[in-house]
């Protein structure tokens, strides 16, 4: 007897079939992701939860695990990571918690819809009240418009007024130059003079770094600021190197650049951040805010130099931003929103809080915390008095949501480093900064409309 | 025999079921064919299904995202038809990346195999300990190419590696061996480190070069570096090739420089040093720097395409120099006699 020839598994139906079971695998996420709780609140917290997925950085990895106690959760760590981030919150299958900074993450995923609107909990919280938190966490807060205003979409851990900078007193008194007042600021055309005073070099290699003034987007638009202007235009929907304010600041940093005496995208530090290389007796002056402080705090020697500065003025204005109010931000598509907030309310306000806030990395973005700071060291009480002068000065800078923030310092490491071996003019330099961010910002705006 | 014959032919051999058989429910059974392709299907299955899911489904999806300009995380993606791959060719950036791949490749690909077969040979020789030799030399190419790309990165800190610290006991002054202009040697270097994979291919392809062509040449007064150009190289062309090929398609898609660079992350991608922006750094920073995802893909695509045409272009120039052993086939129009074995 013969079998017909259609009986048998055929090659076509057995692929048709794989094919089929492949894609509906491929799509089975998808439709879980976008099943409703049912719970009709809105929270987005599924019935029985009890895992927290967390994306931070290891710095904070015992401190969060250690959340499955207090709060009676199983935690699952997530090692930050961006383009592991961008995949997750592309497959709305996203972290609880995720770690991003305030100042620069806030327009660009609250205007896609990324961010979960926290204003609910924050009005029914007892622990995290409104009137207690610091001004910087306003940089979480996007309107659909401006940066400052509309819905909390996360919060800062804690924070530091970055133009700031630490200097070492031992290369000071080696070049024999009077040191920076703790109240004045510096001109910044006084800050690159000693900086050009410090820098010491061996067979015309740059062998201690004079100063470091970093080299992103905010740097030049606290340049910009700093002489009275801004670098975004009011709608955000593109930049202005042109303008007499942004030129001075980018006429400065170009100067700064050329004169090699310190890291900047022509001339990158391949610490990869000024940490090791200042504590390593490389670098005179540091341009890092109070959390660096942190760093000097774990070197009784490194400390015993040390001391913090008010951030540089370029013009009349004087303001002193954060570059990174650096928190957490709950996703939109969180599936355990309500044991996040219970998280946030735990890590924000809790131990974890009270022990970030006495170990000087960085400023407590609670109110209440800030007598905590430390000021038991010469070191400390010092940078403590010069941090307290110059919270009055704190002013937020406001990014545009139509692009992140690592695509236009991709356009800045892009033009700097030609532009500053050419000697290319600055006014040249701002044509192809604006040229190729506004692109960039354009192209976002098409997707965010 | 046709497969209808012998499925026949297996259903007579079955004996007839036993007197109590009859009781139990008929169990149907499957014919031998049946059977076999189950059995076929059941081993490729997960093949299959990885290739259709793991493969062919991101494939074409890249595809799809190729044609329109999202950024992965927005909701108001368009298609933009051509437009990315237009961009992709008109690009100077991307155009110069591609150059400084495509000069990597000619640089690294020639380099390692000759480096690789000068290993081969030396190792070859019957020397003393030359398993430990063989083994030495082959170990760095067992290290993965993060852990190598991480060491390397120790290795040439400028601060706290070991190349400064020679140099600094020499009284010379550190080299900052991460940024450019040095960076791209270090990556050059690194590469080469890897070439111990190549000379256990080739030491294979030495192996199996049969002794007695060797011994012939010698009797008949060639050289040492006759018998090696006009016997050992070209029994050693298919060899060679495959390391061409694989070689080439490696080198254009190498991601290296990312891991040696000073912050392998999205935000530090473009930091990358100028000389080692390889295209697929340039990938890597449209796609999660940038959050270009549609003209990434597009990028992507080029770049297979590309990889194709290269390939393809090697195995025409190469026809003429590659010798492959083939075993001589009997006749079939001419009868096979007692003499012919």
């Amino acid at each position: 007897m013969s079998v017909p020839a259609r009986s048998a598994l055929g090659r076509r139906d057995f692929l048709a079939t794989t094919a089929g079971v492949t894609l509906a695998a491929a799509a089975l996420p998808g439709c879980a992701a976008s099943v409703d709780d049912g719970s009709g609140s809105g929270s987005g917290t599924k019935k029985g939860a009890s895992t927290l997925t967390v994306m931070a950085k290891d710095e904070d990895k015992k401190t969060i695990q250690a959340a499955e106690q207090v709060l009676g959760v199983k935690i699952t760590y997530l090692a930050f990571d961006q383009t592991k981030l961008n995949a997750m919150l592309a497959s709305k299958n996203p972290p609880d918690v995720v770690r991003g900074f305030g100042a620069l993450d806030t327009p660009y995923f609250a205007a896609r819809g990324l961010m979960a609107d926290l204003d609910p909990y924050f009005a029914e919280s007892s622990v995290l009240k409104i009137s207690d938190l610091d001004p910087v966490n306003d940089l979480w807060r996007f309107d659909g418009e401006k940066q400052g205003a509309g819905p909390r979409y996360g919060m800062t851990k804690d924070y530091s007024q970055d133009g700031m900078f630490w200097y070492r007193t031992d290369m000071f008194d080696a070049a024999k130059l009077d040191q920076p007042s703790d109240t004045e600021p510096l001109s910044y055309d006084e800050w690159l003079d000693l900086g050009k005073r410090l820098v010491k070099r061996r067979l015309g290699k740059v062998k201690v770094y004079g100063l470091s003034a970093g080299g992103t987007l905010p740097t030049f638009m606290h340049l910009t600021a700093s002489a009275g202007g801004k670098l975004f235009a009011d709608d955000l929907a593109s930049v202005d190197f042109s303008s007499p304010e942004a030129m001075k600041g980018l006429s400065w940093y170009l100067e700064y650049a050329k004169a090699n005496i310190g890291p900047s995208p022509a001339n990158p530090n391949p610490d990869g951040w000024d940490g090791p290389t200042y504590q390593a007796g490389r670098m005179a002056m540091a341009g890092d805010g109070y959390w660096f402080g942190g760093v000097i705090g774990g070197d009784p020697k490194l400390a015993d130099v040390s001391r913090f500065a008010p951030a540089p003025q370029m013009g009349g204005h004087r303001i002193s931003p954060t570059f990174g109010a650096t928190g957490y931000w709950i996703p939109e598509g969180a599936k355990n929103k309500d044991a996040a907030w219970k998280f946030f309310e735990w890590y924000f306000a809790g131990q974890p809080a009270k022990d970030r806030a006495s170990s000087g990395w960085g400023i407590p973005a609670l109110k209440s915390l800030r007598p905590m700071m430390p000021k038991a060291q010469p070191f400390q009480k010092q940078s403590y008095a010069v941090q307290q002068q110059e919270l009055p000065y704190f002013q937020m800078m406001t990014v545009t949501p139509y692009a992140q923030t690592t695509a236009l310092d991709a356009v800045i490491n892009k033009v700097l480093p030609g532009a500053v071996k050419s000697g290319t003019s600055a006014g040249k330099v701002a044509d192809a900064l604006n040229s190729q961010m506004n692109d960039a910002i354009a192209a976002g705006k098409e997707l965010v409309g | 025999m046709s497969t209808g014959q012998l499925t026949g032919d297996t259903a007579r051999a079955v004996p007839s079921p036993s007197p109590g058989a009859a009781a139990r429910p008929a169990r149907r059974r499957l014919s031998l064919s049946k059977r076999r392709a189950w059995a076929f299907y059941a081993f490729t299955g997960p093949w299959v299904l990885g290739f259709l899911g793991l493969t062919a489904y991101p494939l074409l999806y890249a595809l799809w995202l190729s044609f329109t300009n999202s950024d992965g995380l927005s909701r108001r993606t368009s298609f933009v038809g051509l437009a990315n791959y237009k961009e992709v060719f008109s690009d100077p950036d991307t155009m110069a990346s591609l150059g400084r791949t495509a000069l990597f490749t000619g640089i690294t690909v020639p380099l390692s195999i000759v480096a690789g077969l000068m290993l081969a040979v030396l190792v070859n020789q019957p020397i003393r300990s030359r398993g430990l030799f063989r083994t030495l030399l082959y170990l760095p190419a067992v290290v993965p190419p993060v852990g190598a790309a991480l060491t390397f990165k120790l290795i040439f800190d400028r601060d706290s590696g070991a190349a400064n610290g020679v140099l600094d006991v020499l009284n010379i002054n550190g080299v900052p061996w991460l940024i450019d202009p040095y960076a791209r040697w270090v990556l050059i270097t690194l590469t080469m480190w890897g070439v111990g994979n190549i000379m256990i291919i080739s030491l294979a392809g030495l192996q199996d070069i049969p002794k007695e062509l060797l011994e012939a040449a010698r009797v008949d007064g060639a050289s040492s570096w006759q018998s090696f150009t006009r016997i050992t190289l070209p029994l050693l062309s298919p060899v060679i090739f495959f390391q061409v090929v694989t070689g080439i398609i490696g080198a254009l898609q190498s991601f290296a420089p990312l891991l040696i660079a000073l912050d392998p992350t999205p935000a530090g991608v473009t930091s990358v040093p100028e000389s080692n922006y390889f295209y697929m750094i340039n990938v890597f920073a449209q796609y999660f720097a940038n959050g270009r995802y549609g003209y990434a893909s597009a990028m992507l695509w080029v770049l297979f395409a590309f990889i194709v045409v290269i390939t393809f272009l090697v195995f025409k120039v190469s026809k003429g120099a590659v010798f492959y052993t083939v075993e001589a086939e009997p006749a079939k129009d001419k009868p096979r006699t007692m003499g012919d074995a």
